[in-house]
This record gives C-alpha cells, sequence and structure tokens, in this order.
C-alpha cells in the first residue's frame, strides 16, 4: 500500500492543471519524486511541491496506491485524469474535469464537483458526495461518445448536460438535475431519484429512470405501457422517435 | 469631392456593401442607401466619445501618452501576465483578428469574441449538428417560405428583409413579398412579427418544446405531439409544419431569442436536425441572425489558425477549446484572468456583475475607438481608427461571405492590426531582454 | 546570390528519365542550374532518394475546410499519426498546431512539407467566397498554392450554354478565374448544385438542370469548349455526376468518352477526372455494390485524353467536403452524421459531413481497395496522380502509409487479411501482384502534376526548374520496399530535407524555415468587344440576382501576397 496526502499550501485562483495527478503517475514514487513533477498553472508550469505539502506512506503498485487531497482544492482541475487503478479520495471541493476518460480504479469526493466530472469516462467509478455542476458523465465538444463504461454516483444534485452523449456506463443521481439529462446519449443507464427537465432528447439507445417529476417531456417519446424495475411501475416511452431512437424512458 | 460608391456597412451582419458616401475635406458629409443605424456609423463617428489620444492611468487618472509608450505598458501588463483574457474582436477587420490571435498564442492567452454572449451557442450547436445554411442571395432568390424565430431586424437588421429576406426580388421570387409566406416566432409581438403572415407566440424559454414537435410532425410522428406544446396549440403546430413541409424553399433565420434562451445551444442543434429533416420534403436552410458586423470573421480567422471558432486557451502553447470552461465570462466570473485586453466591446455592458467587478481588479488594456464603461476600468487606454471607415479590411457577413471594407477617410490613429503587430513586436522584445 | 550544392543525391526524376541515379544538384537563388562556384553551402545527401518537391493537385486545404474545422472541434486533439497530427506547441519557427483531418492552417503548412511536399492546389473555390480560399492561403507557410474555381451550377454559364454563346462564355470564365484569382475550371456534378437549390439532384449526363434546360453533359462540353478557347494552363478538372451511388463508373467512362473529341489548345490532357475512387463503383445498391475499377480502368488504358486522381481511402476518421450538395446531404442521413450546407447564390453548392472509415465495413473496405485497384491496373502512372482527396478519403497525413500500399503487396495483404469474405469477394486487390517502384510513385506524386497543371518549373529538377526538393532518409540500391514497407513510411512521413526554392525548410522531419510561398492565378486575354458583351450581361446578375455588389466581387490585390500571374491569350 502506498498513500499520498497532498495539502494545498495556499487558495489558487488561476486553476493548477493537475492531469499527473493520478495513482498512474505516482505509484513507487518519492516524496521528492512526487514533489517535482510538474503541473500547468496558467501559461507556465510548476513543480507540484509549489502548490501542495505532499507526504507519502509506502511505495506499491498503481492498484495500491491511494491518494488523498486533504480540503478544498475547488481550482484543481484533471485530477484522476485516465487513471486505470488506485484510488483518489478529495475531502473538499474539486474543480473541471476530475476523472476525465478515467479507465479503472475509484474516485471519492466529498465535496462538490464542478463540471465535466467523468466525462468520456471508460470505467472505474467516481462518487460524489456533493453536487454536481454541468455535463457530469458527458463528451468532449464535438464528439459523439461521451462516457462509455463505468459508473458515477451523485449523492446530490446535478446541473443541465448529464450524461451528454453517453454510449456506455452508468450514472445515479440521488437529487435533482437541470436541463436536458441524457441529451443524445446512445447507450447507458441513468438513474436520477429526483427531478428532471427535458429528459432524453434525441436519445438513441439506453435506459433512463427518473423517480421524481418531469417537467416539460419533449414531445417526441412514444408512451408503451408499464414497466416494473426493483418492485416500482414506471409509465414506459421509447424514443426518441425523431432519432429512430430505440431508448427507454421510465417516468414516475 | 470624391464620392466612394460600394462601401461596406460596417454596422451589423448584413454588411450592406451598397453604401454611397460622398466625403469632403476628409469628413463624411453624406451617405446613401444606410439605413439609419448604418447612417448613425458611418455620421455618429464624429459625435460619439472618442478616444482622442492613448492614456496611461497614474494614480488613479488617465493621463495622455504617445503611442509607444501605451503600448510598452501594455506589453509590460502581458508579460508579466500568468492568464491574459483577450476579448472582443468582433468590430474589426480579419486581419486585425489575425494578429490578435497572434499576440494571444506568443502570450498564453486565452482569446475569445463576442460570441461568447451572443451567438456563441450556435457554434456550440453546429458542432453538435452541422450548420445547413446557404449564403443569402439564395434565400433572395428561391426562398417562398422564411421564418424569423427569435430575431427582431426590423431593428436590428433594418435592411435585412429588403435586400436579402422577405422584400427581395429573385430569379424565382420575382413577386418579392407577395409571393412569399413569413413565420415570426417569438415570446413577444415585435415589430417583424407585426409585419408575419403568420406569428406564433411561444413562452419564454421553450423553444427546444416547439422545436422538438415540429420535428415530430414533419417525420410523422403526429401522434406524441401533446394538445399544446410550449403554449402553442397542436393545430398550430402541424399547421407550421406543413408550411414548411410543403414549401420550395424555405430558409430559419434565428436570433439571440433562440441561442440565449433556456436550453441555449440545444435549441439551435434542434433547428439545424428540423432543417436536416425538413430537406426530406422540401428545400430547407437556417442562418444565423449574427450582429456585430464582423462577428463571423472572428469565428473564421479564428477557426482556421486555432482550429477553434472562439473561446481559445493558449496556456498550454497549443490551442484549447472548451466553452463554459475557456469563454470570456467563465474566467472572469471565476475570477481566473489576472490582465486583460478588451478590444472593441463594452464588457461592462454584456458581462454579468460578478465578471465586471473582477475586471476592475486586475490590469485591463482597452484598444478600442470611442470611450465607453471599458475605459473606466481600464489601464492603458489605446484608441484605435474605426474599420470600415478610416481603415480597410475583410469582413465575413452573417452567411460567411466575405467582403472588402473600404478606407473612406483619413486618420491618424493607429489601426487595430497595426497596434497588435506593435504589441507583439514589444511583448518580444520584452521577452528576448528577460 | 544564395548557392546550394546537394552532393551524392539519389535522383529519382521522371520528368528526365532519370531512375534512382546519383548525382550532385546544383542550386543558385532558388533555381536548378548548371554548376555552382566554391562558395555554395553543401548538403550531403548521402546516396539518399531525391526528388522534386511534392505536388498535392487536388486537396481541400482552403476554405472550406474551415467548415469542417468549425464542426468537429473533436479533430482537433486527434493524435492518429505520430508527428504529423494532433496539438502541437508553438516554437520559435513554427506557430502553434492542432488536428488532422481538418488542421489549422499552419499544420497544413507545415505537414506538408515534412512530407516533402511544396506545391498544393485547393480543389474548390466558390468563387462568390474566394477571398475566404486567399485569406486561408496567406496562412499556409510554405507551400506554393493554386485553386480551382467552381463554374459546374453558375448560372451565367449554364444560360450561355443553353443559348449557344460559346464566345461570352469564355470570357465569363475568364473574368471568373481573374474575380476569383483561380487557376482552373472545376466541375462538381454538373448541374447538380443548381438541381440542389430545390433540394434535387441530376441523375446522369442528359438529365436536365431544372429551369435552366441544359444538361449536365451540354455544361461538360460547354465549359470545356471555353477551357480550350482560353488556353488555360490546367484542362477541365471534373467530379462526375452520381458521385458515391453503386453503379455509377457507368456515368464515370461515359463522362470520360465524351471528351475523346475534344482537342487540348496546350500540350496536356483534355480532361482531369478527379477522386475516381468514388465514383467506380459498380452494383445497383449498397447490397450488390462492388468495384467497378476494373471497367473503368481497361478504358483508362486505352484512352490517352485525360488525366485522373484517385481519392484513395484511409481507414478511420474522414470529413467529406465538396461542392455536391445533395451527396452531402444524403451521406449525413445515412450516416446519422452531422451535416452542414453552403448553398452559394448563381453558383453552386456544398456540404461537409464527418465519417469513419471502418475495414469491417464492406462498403469501406472496397472503397479501399477500388483506389488501390485503380492505381495498380491503369498501367501508365503518367494518368494518375495520387491523392486521398484529402481529407475526403482521409487526411494527407496519410501519404507515406498509403504509398505502401502501392509499393508492397505484403502491406496490402496484411490490410486485407483483416476483411470480411463479403468485401473480398466485391473487389479484385487480392489478385494484383503489381508493386510500383520510386520511379512510378514519383509520376504520380510530382512529376505528373508538372505536365496536368503546365508548371514546367515544378515536379522535375531540370535546369531552371524551381529548386523545390525533398531528400528522403531511404538508399533506394539498399531497401526492398516490398519487405521494407515500414522503412519507407518513416522515410516519406519525415524529409531528411525539404527545400522549397532552395531554401532549407525542413531538416530531419522538423520544420527549420517557413517563407512565404507562392499564389499561381490564370489571367487569361479575351477580346474587348467580347468581354464588354459579356460584362453586360454580367451587370444584370449583380443588379437582380446577387447581394454583393459587382466591384466588391472582385478579389483585391492586397490577398495575394506573392502572386504570380499565368497570362494566356484565348483563341476566338
Ligand atoms: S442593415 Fe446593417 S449593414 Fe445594412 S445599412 Fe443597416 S446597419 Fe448597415
Ligand atoms: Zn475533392
Amino acid at each position: 500500500m502506498q498513500a499520498v496526502k497532498l495539502s494545498l499550501k495556499k487558495a489558487n485562483k488561476i486553476p493548477i492543471e493537475a492531469d499527473t495527478v493520478s495513482p498512474d503517475n505516482f505509484a513507487g514514487k518519492t516524496k521528492e519524486e512526487i514533489e517535482a513533477i510538474l503541473a500547468w498553472y496558467g501559461n507556465g508550469q510548476c513543480p507540484l511541491g509549489d502548490f501542495f505539502t505532499v507526504e507519502v506512506e509506502g511505495s506499491d503498485s498503481t492498484e495500491n496506491t491511494k491518494i488523498v487531497f486533504d480540503g478544498d482544492v475547488s481550482r484543481v482541475k484533471r485530477i484522476g485524469q485516465g487513471m486505470s487503478a488506485g484510488e483518489i479520495e478529495i475531502n473538499g471541493n474539486v474543480d473541471m474535469h476530475c476523472g476525465f476518460g478515467m479507465k479503472g480504479g475509484k474516485i471519492t469526493i466529498n465535496g462538490d464537483a464542478d463540471s465535466w466530472l467523468g466525462c468520456e469516462m471508460k470505467g472505474g467509478e467516481i462518487i460524489l458526495n456533493g453536487n454536481a455542476s454541468y455535463y457530469v458523465g458527458s463528451g468532449y465538444r464535438g464528439e459523439s461518445c461521451g462516457m462509455r463504461g463505468g459508473k458515477i454516483t451523485v449523492n446530490g444534485n446535478a446541473k443541465d448536460y448529464l450524461g451528454e452523449h453517453m454510449c456506455g456506463g452508468e450514472i445515479l443521481v440521488t437529487g435533482n438535475v437541470g436541463l436536458l439529462p441524457a441529451i443524445s446519449n446512445n447507450g447507458g443507464t441513468i438513474v436520477i431519484e429526483g427531478n428532471a427537465t427535458m429528459p432524453a432528447s434525441e436519445m438513441k439507445n439506453g435506459t433512463v429512470i427518473i423517480k421524481g417529476e418531469v417537467s416539460d417531456m419533449l414531445p417526441s417519446y412514444k408512451e408503451d405501457g408499464t414497466e416494473e424495475v426493483e418492485g416500482v411501475t414506471y409509465r414506459k416511452f421509447v424514443g426518441d422517435v425523431n432519432a429512430s431512437g430505440k431508448g427507454v424512458l421510465l417516468v414516475k | 469631392m470624391p464620392v466612394i460608391k460600394d462601401a461596406v456597412c460596417s454596422l451589423c451582419g448584413s454588411l450592406c456593401d451598397d453604401i454611397t458616401v460622398t466625403v469632403e475635406d476628409n469628413k463624411i458629409t453624406k451617405i446613401e442607401n444606410a439605413c439609419i443605424l448604418g447612417h448613425s456609423k458611418f455620421v455618429g463617428m464624429f459625435e460619439h466619445d472618442r478616444i482622442e489620444t492613448p492614456m496611461i492611468r497614474k494614480d488613479g487618472e488617465l493621463v495622455p501618452v504617445s503611442y509607444e509608450e501605451a503600448i510598452g505598458a501594455a506589453a509590460k501588463i502581458l508579460v508579466n501576465s500568468r492568464r491574459t483574457l483577450s476579448y472582443g474582436w468582433c468590430s474589426t477587420s480579419c486581419e486585425a483578428i489575425s494578429k490578435a490571435i497572434q499576440l494571444a498564442e506568443e502570450t498564453g492567452s486565452l482569446i475569445d469574441s463576442t460570441a461568447n454572449v451572443c451567438h456563441g451557442p450556435s457554434a456550440l450547436a453546429a458542432q453538435e449538428k452541422g450548420a445547413p445554411g446557404a449564403s443569402l442571395g439564395v434565400i433572395k432568390n428561391r426562398a417562398d417560405v422564411i421564418v424569423f424565430w427569435g430575431c427582431n431586424p426590423v431593428h436590428a437588421h433594418p435592411r435585412h428583409m429588403s435586400r436579402y429576406s422577405s422584400f427581395s426580388k429573385g430569379l424565382f421570387s420575382t413577386k418579392g413579398r407577395k409571393g412569399r409566406k413569413m413565420v415570426v416566432i417569438d415570446v413577444r409581438k415585435t415589430d417583424t412579427a407585426k409585419l408575419a403572415d403568420r406569428y406564433v407566440e411561444i413562452e419564454q424559454g421553450s423553444d427546444l418544446l416547439l422545436i422538438t414537435a415540429l420535428r415530430s410532425a414533419v417525420n410523422g410522428h403526429e401522434d406524441v405531439i401533446p394538445q399544446t406544446v410550449a403554449g402553442v396549440s397542436k393545430e398550430e403546430v402541424l399547421e407550421l409544419a406543413e408550411t414548411l413541409k410543403n414549401a420550395q424553399f424555405s430558409c430559419v433565420f434565428f436570433g439571440m431569442g433562440v441561442t440565449q434562451s433556456r436550453s441555449k445551444y440545444k435549441n439551435g442543434d434542434g433547428v439545424s436536425s428540423l432543417i436536416s429533416d425538413l430537406n426530406q420534403h422540401s428545400k430547407a436552410v437556417m442562418i444565423g441572425m449574427r450582429g456585430h458586423y464582423n462577428v463571423t470573421g472572428f469565428g473564421q480567422v479564428a477557426t482556421w489558425e486555432t482550429g477553434f471558432p472562439m473561446a481559445i486557451d493558449f496556456a498550454r502553447g497549443f490551442p484549447y477549446y472548451n466553452p463554459g470552461e475557456t469563454g470570456a465570462n467563465d474566467v472572469l466570473v471565476r475570477e481566473e484572468a489576472d490582465a486583460a485586453i478588451i478590444s472593441a466591446a463594452d464588457a461592462g455592458a454584456h458581462f454579468p456583475q460578478k465578471a465586471v467587478r473582477h475586471l476592475a481588479k486586475i490590469p485591463v488594456i482597452q484598444i478600442d475607438p470611442y470611450a465607453n464603461p471599458t475605459t473606466e476600468l481600464a489601464d492603458v487606454v489605446i484608441p484605435a481608427a474605426v474599420v470600415g471607415i478610416e481603415a480597410e479590411g475583410t469582413a465575413y457577413r452573417m452567411d460567411a461571405i466575405p467582403l472588402r471594407m473600404k478606407k473612406l477617410i483619413d486618420t491618424e490613429f493607429k489601426t487595430d492590426e497595426q497596434i497588435a503587430k506593435d504589441l507583439i513586436a514589444k511583448v518580444r522584445e520584452l521577452k528576448g531582454g528577460a | 546570390m544564395s548557392e546550394i550544392l546537394i552532393k551524392n543525391a539519389n535522383l529519382c526524376d521522371p520528368i528526365q528519365g532519370i531512375n534512382c541515379e546519383n548525382m550532385d544538384i546544383c542550386i543558385r537563388d532558388g533555381k536548378i542550374v548548371e554548376s555552382v562556384s566554391e562558395n555554395a553551402e553543401i548538403i550531403d545527401a548521402g546516396g539518399r532518394l531525391t526528388m522534386a518537391g511534392g505536388f498535392d493537385g487536388h486537396t481541400h486545404s482552403a476554405g472550406k475546410i474551415n467548415v469542417g474545422r468549425f464542426i468537429n472541434p473533436n479533430d482537433a486533439r486527434r493524435k492518429l499519426v505520430p508527428g504529423l497530427s494532433g496539438p502541437e506547441k508553438r516554437t520559435e519557427k513554427t506557430r502553434a498546431q492542432v488536428g488532422y483531418n481538418t488542421p489549422n492552417t499552419y499544420a497544413i503548412g507545415y505537414r506538408y512539407a515534412k512530407l516533402g511536399y511544396t506545391t498544393i492546389c485547393e480543389a474548390a473555390i466558390p468563387m462568390l467566397a474566394a477571398r475566404h480560399t486567399h485569406e486561408e492561403f496567406k496562412e499556409i507557410p510554405i507551400l506554393d498554392k493554386m485553386g480551382l474555381s467552381l463554374f459546374g451550377s453558375n448560372w451565367q454559364v449554364m444560360e450561355y450554354i443553353r443559348d449557344k454563346e460559346p464566345e461570352k462564355l469564355a470570357a465569363y470564365v475568364a473574368w471568373g478565374l481573374k474575380a476569383s484569382r483561380g487557376y482552373g475550371v472545376k466541375i462538381v456534378n454538373a448541374g447538380g448544385g443548381e438541381a440542389w437549390g430545390w433540394g434535387k439532384n441530376v441523375n446522369g449526363l442528359y438529365d436536365p438542370v431544372p429551369n435552366f434546360d441544359v444538361t449536365p453533359a451540354e455544361i461538360l462540353m460547354g465549359l470545356v469548349e471555353a477551357n480550350e478557347k482560353l488556353q488555360l494552363p490546367h484542362s477541365v478538372h471534373v467530379h462526375c455526376n452520381n458521385l458515391g451511388k453503386p453503379g455509377n463508373y457507368e456515368t464515370t467512362i461515359e463522362t470520360m468518352k465524351m471528351f475523346e473529341k475534344v482537342k487540348p489548345t496546350v500540350d496536356r490532357q483534355s480532361l482531369h477526372v478527379t477522386h475516381v475512387q468514388f465514383n467506380a463503383y459498380a452494383g445497383t445498391s449498397w447490397r450488390d455494390f462492388e468495384t467497378g475499377a476494373p471497367m473503368v480502368s481497361d478504358y483508362l488504358n486505352s484512352a490517352n485524353h485525360l488525366t485522373f486522381d484517385l481519392g484513395q481511402v484511409i481507414f478511420g476518421p474522414a470529413v467529406t467536403m465538396t461542392a455536391d450538395g445533395p451527396v452531402e446531404y444524403a451521406n449525413s442521413r445515412l450516416l446519422h452524421e452531422k451535416w452542414s450546407n453552403q448553398d452559394i447564390e448563381l453558383e453552386d453548392a456544398s456540404g461537409v459531413v464527418p465519417l469513419s472509415y471502418s475495414p469491417k465495413s464492406f462498403i469501406n473496405a472496397v472503397q479501399w481497395a477500388i483506389g488501390l485497384e485503380l492505381a495498380l491496373l491503369v498501367e501508365d502512372p503518367w494518368k494518375i496522380m495520387f491523392t486521398t482527396d484529402s481529407p475526403n478519403g482521409g487526411s494527407f497525413v496519410n501519404y507515406p502509409e498509403a504509398f505502401t500500399y502501392l509499393m508492397s503487396a505484403k502491406k496490402r495483404e496484411q490490410v486485407i487479411s483483416g476483411f470480411g469474405q463479403m468485401a473480398l469477394d466485391r473487389m479484385v486487390l487480392p489478385g494484383i501482384d503489381r508493386e510500383l517502384s520510386f520511379y512510378e510513385l514519383a509520376i504520380m506524386t510530382r512529376s505528373m502534376q508538372s505536365k496536368m497543371y503546365s508548371r514546367p518549373e515544378k515536379g522535375n529538377l531540370k535546369v531552371g526548374s524551381d529548386a523545390d526538393i525533398a531528400i528522403y532518409d531511404i538508399i533506394p540500391g539498399d531497401i526492398d520496399p516490398s519487405v521494407e514497407h515500414e522503412k519507407v513510411k518513416q522515410a516519406f512521413s519525415g524529409a531528411a530535407y525539404t527545400l522549397k526554392d532552395g531554401k532549407v525548410v525542413v531538416k530531419d522531419g522538423q520544420i527549420e524555415a517557413t517563407p512565404m510561398g507562392r499564389t499561381y492565378w490564370v489571367n487569361a486575354k479575351v477580346p474587348a468587344d467580347i468581354d464588354s458583351a459579356m460584362q453586360k450581361d454580367t451587370d444584370i446578375k449583380f443588379k437582380k440576382y446577387y447581394t454583393v455588389s459587382k466591384s466588391n466581387y472582385m478579389v483585391e490585390d492586397s490577398y495575394l501576397p506573392n502572386p504570380v500571374e499565368i497570362s494566356t491569350e484565348g483563341v476566338f
């Protein structure tokens, strides 16, 4: 087991781009080596040691490496980008693109997450104990496939465009979501326990379950009886008809 | 007495190129063919509050300095910055925009256009679905159904309807307005709506619902449309869909009412899909009603030089694009920017309070012919020639047709292009010396 | 005066008939000369393969490509070909770069130069938007550029053909080239652009264009007559009708045959047919779709009046962009892809649709094979220009990969082994064992272009020619491209040296210098009386139908910082 603890020395406004912060990149490295890893900060690069107090215990493989952010990192972007294994725990708010393209391992955030949480994620798990902003599990601009695998759990609310272009994997939101969740999705499962507005626009494939209220149901779904999931009966809608979609939208 | 014909009006995205300008004693004394907005730009130049000299803020006061001194002070700000925002660049020439992009690249800055607060969402929409359009003359010659959605050309683009759309005549539209159906979709009965054959009033923010309903109707899925949608009756939705399907050639002109309403770019995205669906039945295209005369040009130049139309972050030395993260408003509201260049844009009027408050805290360089609330915030003020009047250059009409703006009168002021070039040179000098 | 002596070059220069012979090359002030003084800077080529700079005579690199960039920001980050794609930081010598299929302008210049290419021809200039093409040209470093102006659905053209006014038509073509600073006449799906104005298409050579009472065949014949009357340096450049449709090979051969009777007034072909891969389809639907390349190649082997280019497919993402508006709309519906369209008043249409070619799709596999079949079944390489119709069939940065398909049957076998039986049944490629030599490759990538575009100073290293030179890290005698195809690919992916006008612009695959290239355009002289009669008609078009003023239509000098005006004398 290797444990790495990062504590931000001083709150920052210009975001630190922490795409180098992942178990893959930290495993087997010493405190000094980790401190020397460069991160972008505005238009220049600085060693992580400039920003963080780094504590390292043990040395181990990626799977057995855990990184803990001690406190708020709401201006640290791209934590865990592309990670394949191991664990990251963030005890505070986190900035955009956390878990971008991650392939495996686990990220736990005890705080709020800014936009693009788990964007283009392929595997692994993200647990957010707080609120999410825009574009949870979506794709990069212009891309036709967003999240492809893995699971994101939001124990809180999420803003607009949750799961945009999702092609696989699972998203669970225990609270409410904003506009247009599951837009243009083409696979995967989204469960929203709270309320949603205009869900599943242009869904081609996939399943969306909304347990709370739906506002502004889009006029592009055919009602098709009911379906029972885990003992609860939902009205079943199929669409989006304008995308010749076979997606299933279950609402209360 | 020189009379200049076929001058381009550099006010709105219609970019009318048939203006006749009379110049006497290096002053414009007569304008023909321009609308009232355009007219006021040509003559108003002398009435507006021109910035008369370069200025630097010293002890809280803006004091006159030479161009050289102002450029030097501005370059120093740029060299010392870790995250400069360069914003505006939509009321200037493509040649100036090109240099502004190079400056941003060399200083690792972020550059964004005024599309950030107007038609930016249409770019995002195009990135989802593409942009099925046509040059304006295609509408003039062919369209028998014209829809204005969330725009009010009577006030914003006064000659649009006579030159390009509703009232224009062409090879296959010899009857002009009489041979056309004009539909206006909006949340209130605008002056444009008053001229329409059909006005469809929708509930605020429900554009996507109506777009989706129209698509369902066009695609033969009437059954999924509820009795009312977006405040419009199903019957009316079906009628409108029929009108569009039965057209020979239809065009949807969409404005900020669409791009800036709830669900933003997904509206444009939806319109684009609607146009695609309509083409299964008849020819249809869409065109965004761009406001600033060269906001389209910024998008074009930025796209060929950086790959992206706006919100470009050069922090890492190569362009990165992600509106919502790299937009002007995004980095101001988050208080990321530590310096700003604002060119020909009134940041004070366009951005939310929080963004403006942040601007007040950081060094701001203004490049503009005119004083405006941004001047109050600026630390370095660099006056510029008015492009299209005192300087020539390229601008792109709302339909991406490039036109050459003429220089009509002489000026002592430097052009935006020259100012950007001077800044690049000075930045290089400072960096080389460091 | 600057002098360079390239010693010990293994020169492959088909125009001079030199086939990989060791010799020295002398350069003075950007041109090839007999000899240089002792002060000449010396480059030791070390026996490595040396050719004239490459010449891509059909690429979409300025203008419409911007729509491709605009709708696909996701292309910017694609790093599919190392060193030739994806984001790259600015350096002291180079601007920042992005992209793969739709790179930014700087990347286009640098990356072509790295491949040893020094000249490109943009395949489609919509005249009303010509400034845009030239604005992008200005930002493409290093390369010499030219562009072809679109005439195939132009109202005035169709009316003159209908009204049998060949002289005015020629005058109009001359004026259009001058207005748009174009180099030649491009015809895309003749008449189809106008039909697309109503959401329709023309279905072949004899299907009349709605409202204009002319057929595509008449448009083609009318324009070729004008082209030859004006003695233009390039022939008409034709994108055939029915592109992309199974069974279209018949239209293609019919089109080619129509030009047999044309007498070119310049010593070159009378017709260039572009991206024939997309026009060599047999079958009657996508279900029974199969290669039409053998039929087309048979005809090409029997004909001597034309040249063609391949439009080779590269597997992976691509972006289609063409003035063929109806084809793009059909593509987007078929593939459920993004669709951009831009009809140009009185002139033409256009569309842009991204797509991806997969070896798993039998259609894509057959398309891939057709391009190679054409290249290998047509015997005379002087008729063939190598292209991918970049980025329609794939990005030009894949040229080195594609060269190995041409030079190595083993490499082809490797790719073919991934195809399903259905694909194999619909192609003839597996039975072809021809492998091209460096000499033949040089013909297809630079030498034939010299004649095809009447640019005697390009595509060869004769005394007097431009010193545009590529040296590749291959010793021709020491390599068997059939087996060592990976080495061939490496060498062509980053030239050891690229010289542009005698200046080293690439060294060891890296950019050394970024001079501004030229823009060639054609000024064809027309008798004044014919010109003024034509201008009267044009005036009416502007007054009644265009939305810009005639005076604002002409591209001004300031858009061509380094112009080369090619004057021709019309024969009336
Ligand atoms: S419509 Fe616009 S471009 Fe035309 S004259 Fe009026 S303000 Fe100028
Ligand atoms: Zn082409």
